[in-house]
């Protein structure tokens, strides 16, 4: 029988809640010195990544993180035997025990930000319309009418990435104060002006809230979505050549469910 | 008890239509098999190839901006980048490709373009 990995706990005691996960399997913790490896076991390999299994997988993280430090792993995650998963372990001890306590006490929360991209940039076509920084040639070519276009252009890109820079330093000053960490998705489209995700201390959750709503009243025309609090999946750093991806058969254990997480297993409101 | 994890929002459907969209253009491998190996590999030589065109016309704008191109100068970099254009578009019909499709994804580097 093959094990589906949870993740990684600070302790090597038993869970005493009974935790049920993928299959309905009963969900148990393989210790390691003093850390834990959370696994269930599995008959067959997750061929895909449905609703119901993503949150299933969610559901148990999250319920461990009620008494201990989690690495949650990344949703897929199956260790072909015990005597492999705690190979793993040995393996990387020293690096789940660094991460166990800088993550420690900690949450994840995403920021997403569309901005009136369209308006942003008509003002902007108006403006250097009239401005100076034109190309000027003498005679108008094909080949210099095209040159004009692209120098346009350019300017234009140029002046757009400075404003949503603009917009997004004002925001990540206020995020940040109360985040341990960041991630910065900057443009990811024209309209997505920020994907983030911030990592902050359990106990300053609410202000971090409060900083998003305080933003979110000052930039009236801009659409927020705000998620969490989450695992930490996007905060465990492990060194390139963990070599995980030999044991575990996985791409990357501690890959991040980001994409499902956002509008899967969690309560919209 | 669990975390009481929430996603706020007014505006759900634009929310999954742009992260829909910033997910589409990172292809995370080479789609090559027996009846598309061409186009997978046109896909990623193409990829390269406007990747350095675009680094070039990049430079020629920088060095526009900087007023260090004479008028004949801009003539001829405006013909060389025009053609250039003008014979990927080609390419790119030939092969089926849209520009958002000439992208790759660099792992925590971001995107390629």
């Amino acid at each position: 029988m093959k094990l589906y990995l949870y993740g990684i706990i600070d302790s090597s005691d038993q869970i005493t809640e009974s935790i049920y996960g993928l299959e309905s399997a009963g969900v148990y913790s393989i210790p390691f010195c003093d850390i834990g490896a959370v696994v269930s076991e599995i008959s067959q390999p997750i061929r895909d990544a449905t609703e119901g299994a993503v949150s299933e997988h969610e559901a148990v993280v999250e319920k461990l993180m009620v008494n201990f430090t989690v690495l949650p792993v990344r949703f897929r995650t199956i260790i072909d035997s015990r005597d492999g998963l705690l190979s793993m372990m040995q393996a990387h001890y020293k690096d789940f025990k660094d991460n166990l306590g800088r993550l420690h006490n900690k949450l994840e929360f995403g920021i997403k930000v569309i901005w009136p991209s369209d308006k942003i940039k008509g003002r902007m076509i108006n403006t250097y319309k009239k401005s100076s920084e034109k190309l000027s040639v003498s005679n108008d070519s094909s080949n210099k009418r095209f040159m004009r276009d692209k120098f346009e252009k350019y300017k234009l890109d140029e002046e757009f990435e400075k404003k949503a820079n603009k917009f997004i330093n004002v925001m990540d000053i206020f995020f940040s104060k109360f985040a341990a960490e960041k991630k910065l998705g900057k443009l990811k489209s024209e309209n997505l002006l920020l994907d983030a995700v911030y990592l902050v201390e359990k106990d300053n959750q609410d202000n971090f809230k409060e900083a998003f709503e305080h933003i979110k009243s000052a930039h009236k025309g801009f659409k927020f979505l705000f998620s969490g609090p989450w695992p930490v999946y996007n905060f465990v750093i492990l060194p390139k050549k963990s070599g995980l991806l030999i044991n575990s058969g996985q791409e990357d254990l501690f890959d991040k469910v980001i994409q499902h997480r956002d509008f899967v297993g969690a309560n919209k409101t | 008890m669990t975390l009481n994890s929430v996603v706020e929002t007014d505006f759900p459907e634009e929310f999954i239509e742009e992260m829909e969209k910033s997910n589409d253009v990172l292809p995370k491998k080479i789609d090559a098999n027996p009846e598309n190996v061409e186009k997978g590999l046109a896909k990623l030589v193409l990829t390269l190839i406007e990747l350095i065109r675009k680094l070039l016309e990049k430079q020629a704008m920088r060095r526009v901006e900087a007023g260090s191109l004479s008028e004949e100068e801009i003539e001829r970099v405006g013909e060389t980048l025009m053609k250039l254009e003008n014979k990927m578009d080609e390419l790119k019909g030939i092969f089926g490709l849209k520009d958002e499709e000439l992208n790759l994804n660099l792992g925590p580097l971001g995107d390629l373009m």
